[in-house]
């Protein structure tokens, strides 16, 4: 069935980071609270509440603007989308249809080895609905508004992707993109960032197909997963003669299956109009250029510094998921230097190793000084700790966020690097086993092991088997 | 546009989650195309060129600093109103 073109356009729902709603001055931070805890006048839509915008809001989108690479527009406004649905007090969303803060910009995506550019077509502030339960057995349903008014950032993407694998390659880039630019926290697990994935599948590339919309995908595996499951349901009807319908599908998680939700036969007609309630934002330059400067390094200038050290792609990746440890890692090379940086990139990272998957798992738990990393890592460089000693320190850095040195002694762990004192020991090692020392000054190096073992165990672990392999070799002249 | 069908109203009805009774679908056939009508006048005027009002008021740029207040309601004066409760979730028929 590879004759076919499958074509993908993504939404995609962020939740901004503010402390409060988008045109209500309350806690934005549902998670945990008690229901109906969160509101306020406006959020209920009582009649004459006037909703008035979040300034935090108009800047994080600025600031997604620019990590779009784009700049935010210097006029937008707000209009009504009407609706009715319980969770939606007012009767209608407050959004941005017609001047949207973002319009245009890119995402640039690397997939088996190849860049592509995935082109934004707008970006647009909108408030949250609430939330709805229905228990089972009852005739009625319960609304919880602490959610209603939560700012989101609508960002819509051209239908320039053409596989599962860019899909998703997409969505974990925005994930990046919106994390390090500090738009939203971004935590899937929390439902901060959702995804609608359109697909469509033609066999002529100049004739887009029919498309479904599958809603609410909270992981970059469910996107995957479901353009997948998209452009083979599709295919199998255009085999069977049958007409893909336009529909709005949502995802099983558990099967890795789209269901139909709702046809869209009953064409939506939301009654757009401009909200009177809510005068029009302005950007000037001055506001536009002060985001600007204050954007923080995005995921492919770290790319480029880290590759620069010579570390390996994979494990930049794994460096750059986790904004801190990218930015631990960048603060390290700034003060401390590449080999320090490059070994403490590997120690983060092979910390995280076990969380591989889904993004949200891996946050380092702990708060380590950078201090006292670097500190850790020149005992290594000065080979007073085998890089296996300094993993058991900093397990326990971890948990206390003690000096490096004084856990290694604590712990015994210090190598004895001491020449004059290993040389004693190799000396009586050498005495005790002559018949090693003779096969190895035969050239039997096998048996150099087994000596540096000796001393390793007379030395209680503490010696640096380097050292200790040219002090044998020393002494026994060769 | 001016005359409006049977099928515009109960449309408009459906969209706006109303019941209309035969006799009031009639009725309101009527009036809506009535007021359309009227409102049509504003075809007559040449708007080329005219950027479209958004806003009488002139205002720019209404905000707020991103503060948490309670607007000195509480929580018990928000929710005393609600037609139905079940404890603090509002209660509502059930949706599908």
């Amino acid at each position: 069935m590879s004759d076919y073109i499958t074509t993908i356009g993504i939404e995609c729902h962020v939740q901004l980071k503010t402390k409060t709603k988008l045109f209500a001055a309350v806690d934005n931070d549902a998670r945990g609270a008690e229901p109906n805890t969160l509101i306020s006048h406006i959020c209920l839509g009582l009649p004459g509440a006037l909703p008035v915008l979040n300034d935090k809001a108009v800047e994080l989108a600025s600031r997604a603007a620019f990590a779009l690479n784009t700049k935010p527009q210097p006029f937008s406004k707000f209009d009504r989308k009407h609706y009715f649905y319980p969770d939606l007090p007012m009767g209608y969303q407050i959004t941005q249809f017609e001047e949207p803060v973002v319009l245009g910009g890119h995402v640039d995506i690397v997939v088996n080895g190849e860049q592509k550019r995935i082109g934004i077509t707008r970006a647009h502030l909108e408030a949250d609905a609430g939330k709805s339960t229905h228990p089972a057995g009852t005739d009625y349903s319960l609304v919880d508004l602490n959610r209603a008014g939560t700012p989101l950032l609508e960002i819509v993407s051209e239908p320039d992707m053409h596989s599962s694998a860019e899909a998703r390659a997409f969505a974990h880039e925005l994930y990046l993109l919106m994390k390090y630019a500090g738009v939203g926290d971004a935590d899937l697990y929390h439902g901060n960032m959702r995804f609608d994935v359109n697909v469509s599948v033609s066999k002529d590339p100049n004739v887009l197909g029919t498309r479904s919309e599958t809603k609410n995908l909270n992981s970059f595996k469910s996107v995957e997963k479901a353009v997948e499951y998209e452009v083979k349901r599709q295919i199998e009807v255009l085999e069977e003669g049958g007409e893909v319908v336009q529909e709005t599908r949502g995802w099983d998680d558990t099967k890795l299956a789209t269901f139909s939700q709702r046809t869209k036969e009953d064409a939506h007609d939301y009654r757009y109009f401009p909200d009177p309630d809510l005068p029009p934002i302005e950007l000037d330059q001055a506001f536009i250029d002060s985001v600007e400067k204050s954007m923080n390094m995005l995921p492919a200038e770290y790319r480029t510094q880290f590759a620069g050290l010579g570390i390996d792609p994979k494990v930049v990746e794994d460096i750059v998921n986790v904004p801190e440890t990218a930015q631990l890692v960048a603060r390290i090379l700034e003060t401390s230097g590449g080999e320090h940086a490059k070994r403490i990139a590997f120690w983060t990272v092979q910390k995280t190793d076990d969380n591989s998957d889904d993004a949200q798992a891996a946050e380092p738990d702990v708060k380590v000084d950078d201090k006292n990393l670097v500190k850790l890592s020149e005992l290594v460089s000065a080979n007073k700790l085998s890089s296996t000693a300094a993993k058991e320190v900093l397990k326990e850095m971890q948990k206390t966020n003690g000096d490096p040195e004084a856990i290694a002694t604590a712990k015994n762990l210090i190598q004895e690097s001491n020449e004059d004192e290993l040389a004693k020991i190799v000396a009586e090692i050498l005495a005790a086993n002559e018949k090693a020392a003779e096969d190895v000054k035969n050239g039997e190096m096998k048996a150099i092991g087994f000596l540096v073992g000796q001393v390793m165990k007379a030395s209680q672990g503490k010696a640096n088997p380097g050292i200790v392999q040219q002090i044998i070799k020393k002494q026994l002249n060769i | 546009m001016a005359n409006l069908t049977r099928e515009d109203i109960l449309k408009l009805a459906k969209l706006s989650r109303l019941k209309l009774s035969d006799a009031e679908v009639e009725e309101f056939t009527a009036e809506i195309s009535e007021i359309l009508q009227y409102v049509q006048m504003l075809d007559d005027v040449d708007t080329t060129g005219l950027k479209p009002t958004y806003q009488v008021t002139g205002l720019t740029n209404v905000s707020r600093p991103d503060e948490i207040s309670d607007y000195g309601i509480s929580q018990e004066d928000l929710l005393k109103n609600l037609p139905a409760r079940d404890k603090n979730y509002i209660k509502v028929r059930k949706m599908l």
